[in-house]
């Protein structure tokens, strides 16, 4: 067999970042060359997003939201993979990426309005190289790839990640697209939020082996790394970012982080986990833990943190109003509206009938 | 300040209705925005309701237990005027996503999500997923006789599951309204309590092959213990001498004190015994969970098991203190004439004791009948874990324990 090609881990720039336990190397922490401020702006970011998403559990509650996808204990992996990314590389998110889609500037209010079921689609995703979020498990993951293909068409050097959970590697469609962008060479990062659980199903009994291995079957490196250190996400999505940019092809980053909430707000996670695990977990919480890195270099004093929180609170503030403010699309423009640029007459007659049929009962 | 009527939201994608479980406010009071309003259960999950408002609670619109439609009233709040920056973007009426503006708007027809009420009547459009269908075929379940809870009136596994189970409830079910419903039946909606004694219920009979043996044990030193506690100012239950003679006698056979696992086909022995007590309340049947009991003196048993026991009836415990027990307690003889049963293990423990009313009772001693103070013994066990005969070595130094009292 002699034309069997083994993936060289020589060629892989991520690796050498992190110990064998997936730990950022205290060498590679110190050499990322982020300003105070970056790394101030990390934390805060990862503030703001965890507030919001509490902030979006008490408006499901209230009745302001139809459901809601919380994704508490996941904001390093949000908030360190934006900032590693180009603002022209796309991002194909999951249903869960509320917080990614922030980073990147989309207004959380205009946003909500997809959780509100007043909106098909609130952002335009070209203006902020964000796909919309997806519902079906994995359809992402070979529209990113489909997508990095496009860009190398295009000799651009722009880069795809397409980012999911542990659950969606289950999925015929995730395979398929490992295969294409392996095949292909395109320029696009798997990035896997192992937050253990799919809804109810924990991941030893979906999952056997390991899901970072898995990429060297398809041709291309894959490694495990600690998904709540937010430095750890910075550092290897930037550098497999690079990588791809440079024509080195895909890779797959396998981050392990904890889903601390319920899967969405028509779940109840007490009945399938313990609360021990809950609690090992939040003693990972990537926001203390950040927060104590940052104390430790003197980066972060009390009234940084209380200005941080401030700025939040009103940030929020602001959101819930704008939300509560919003109202529903008429019915008509709601079902037929954003369908086609140029509807045909059989169309428009449907919508005809559809409104004129509202009036009259 | 406006009054503000908050009415339930739908929770989860498409429920009609949420049991209220507990408000954590009370007419008078201030709330402010996101506080903590009530925990309601739903058919999916418990949640926390958080105010919409910052306001004075005016009304509260139902009670606990009561089942509360989703679109109707839940609290009323003189809200004070909160500083909207933003204009609504046109002046149609608010829509609250979970149930719309009210009444259904003029002109929209909306579909009815009311369950059609299963018939009885055979052939009758029975609706059910294949796997409920074949459960029913093996239970030998008629599915036409079943009512359906599920959406659109489907028939659940539950359902065909209480639809085999022997109607055995012992305890009145929670205070919830009765739905009237023809030719003179109730029907009671199981939520909250009842539905998680009753899950509990069903998974320890179908799951647990379990058997049980009594004992009578002669109370008189335990009496004359109590006597000199009494004596020294302080006076003392049986219970936290049952459970002290429980803890020892597990301490000598710790297989009563474990779970069996039924994945890993693994017995697992417990180290802490953490003691669940059986306490009935105006709820239903609950059991705080007194930790460490091993490591703790009568006294501490006495006091931190009334606390439990307080706490159970006042509805005041959080779940943490009602999980996590080893084995289980339960003193039938407290409330009545009964002198013994056949308790059910609590899943995944292995044993259950019952103790029943201590009293006068003949007793044989040096061959002559005489009134003794004594009480039945009941255990019921996993015959998984344990065979007759460790349950009988158990229950001997049980009694014994107990007939040896000294303090
Ligand atoms: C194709 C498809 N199948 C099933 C579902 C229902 N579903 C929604 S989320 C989910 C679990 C996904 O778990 P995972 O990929 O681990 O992501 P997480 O929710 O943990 O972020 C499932 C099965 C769906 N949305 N789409």
């Amino acid at each position: 067999m002699a034309d069997v090609v083994q993936v060289a881990p020589a060629d892989d720039p991520v690796r050498p970042l992190f110990s064998p336990a997936g730990e950022l190397t205290a060498e590679a922490r110190a050499t990322l060359g982020l300003s105070p401020d970056a790394l101030r702006d990390l934390y805060h970011k990862m503030v703001w997003i965890r507030r919001t998403d509490q902030e979006a559990l008490n408006l499901q509650r209230q009745g302001e939201l139809g459901l809601w996808g919380p994704y508490q204990g996941q904001e390093a992996i949000h908030v360190g993979t934006v900032a590693a990314l180009r603002e022209t590389d796309w991002i194909f998110p999951s249903y869960r990426e509320f917080g990614m889609g922030m980073c990147r500037g989309i207004d959380p209010a205009e946003m909500l309005k997809l959780f509100r079921g007043v909106s098909h689609g609130p952002w335009d995703p070209r203006t902020y190289h964000f796909a919309p979020l997806v519902i079906p498990v994995a359809s992402q993951v070979p529209h990113g790839v489909g997508f990095a293909m496009g860009s190398r068409f295009k000799h651009s050097d722009d880069v795809v990640l397409s980012t999911f959970g542990d659950g969606a590697t289950s999925k015929g469609d995730w395979h398929e697209a490992m295969n294409f962008a392996g095949v292909f060479q395109a320029p696009v990062i798997f990035l896997c939020q192992n937050n253990h659980w799919a809804i109810s199903v924990p991941l030893a009994k979906q999952t056997a082996g390991s899901i970072a291995e898995r990429a060297q079957g398809y041709g291309f490196p894959g490694i495990r790394i600690d998904g709540n250190d937010v430095l750890g996400i910075f550092a290897a999505i930037r550098t497999a970012a690079e990588r791809a940019r440079r024509g080195g092809g895909p890779y797959l980053i396998e981050a392990m982080t904890y889903r601390m909430g319920p899967h969405t707000t028509s779940d109840d996670p007490t009945r399938y986990r313990t609360n021990v695990e809950l609690e090992r977990w939040s003693a990972k919480d990537p926001i203390p833990r950040f927060r104590q890195w940052l104390e430790g270099q003197g980066l972060l004093d009390e009234a940084a943190l209380a200005a941080i929180n401030r700025e939040v609170e009103a940030k929020v503030e602001t959101m819930r109003n704008r939300l509560r403010a919003t109202t529903a699309p008429a019915p008509g423009e709601a079902i037929f509206g954003r369908v086609y640029q140029h509807p045909s007459d059989s169309f428009l007659e449907e919508r005809e009938e559809f409104e004129s049929s509202l009036e009259s009962n | 300040m406006a009054d503000q009527t908050f009415r339930l939201p739908d929770l989860g994608e498409g429920l009609t209705e949420a049991q209220l479980v507990a408000w954590r406010v009370e007419e008078g009071a201030r709330v402010e925005i996101n506080a903590p309003l009530c925990d309601v259960e739903t058919a999916k999950a418990v949640v926390v309701i958080p105010s919409p408002y910052a306001g004075t609670i005016h009304k509260l619109h139902a009670r606990p237990g009561e089942s509360v439609a989703v679109g109707a009233p839940l609290v009323t709040i003189a809200a004070q005027e909160t500083p909207t920056t933003v204009e609504p973007e046109d002046p149609a009426p608010r829509t609250l996503v979970g149930y719309g503006p009210g009444a259904p708007e003029a002109g929209v027809r909306r579909r009815a999500r009311v369950a059609p009420v299963a018939t009885g009547e055979p052939g009758a459009d029975v609706r059910a997923a294949p796997f409920v269908r074949q459960l029913a075929k093996e239970k030998g379940v008629d599915l036409a006789r079943v009512t359906g809870t599920g959406p659109g009136g489907r028939i659940t596994k539950a359902d065909v599951e209480a639809a085999t189970s022997a109607p055995a409830a012992t305890s009145a079910p929670a205070a919830t309204p009765a739905t009237p419903a023809t030719n003179g039946e109730r029907r009671i909606s199981v939520v909250g309590i009842r539905k998680a004694i009753a899950r509990q219920m069903v998974r320890s009979v179908s799951t647990i092959p379990q058997f049980t043996e009594f004992a009578i044990f002669d109370a008189s030193a335990l009496m004359a213990a109590r006597e000199k506690q009494k004596a020294g100012g302080r006076s003392l239950t049986p219970l936290p001498y049952f459970i002290q003679a429980m803890v020892k006698a597990v301490r000598a056979y710790p297989l009563m004190n474990s779970s069996w696992d039924e994945s890993r086909d693994e017995i697992v022995v417990k180290q802490p015994i953490n003691v669940g007590i059986a306490v009935n309340t105006s709820q239903g049947l609950l059991v705080p969970v007194l930790r460490g009991a091993d490591q703790l003196d009568l006294h501490e048993i006495a006091d931190r098991g009334a606390k439990l026991i307080e706490g159970a009836r006042a509805g005041t415990l959080g779940p943490g203190e009602m999980s996590g027990g080893t084995i289980t307690v339960t003193n039938v003889g407290a409330s009545g004439p009964v002198e013994t049963g056949t308790p059910i293990i609590s899943p995944p423990e292995c044993c259950v004791v019952a103790f029943g009313a201590i009293k006068p009772r003949p007793m044989v001693v040096d061959g002559q009948v005489v009134a003794r103070p004594g009480a039945w013994i009941s255990i019921s066990v996993d015959h998984r874990i344990v065979d007759g005969a460790l349950a009988t070595e158990f229950l001997t130094a049980l009694v014994a324990e107990l007939e040896k009292v000294s303090a």
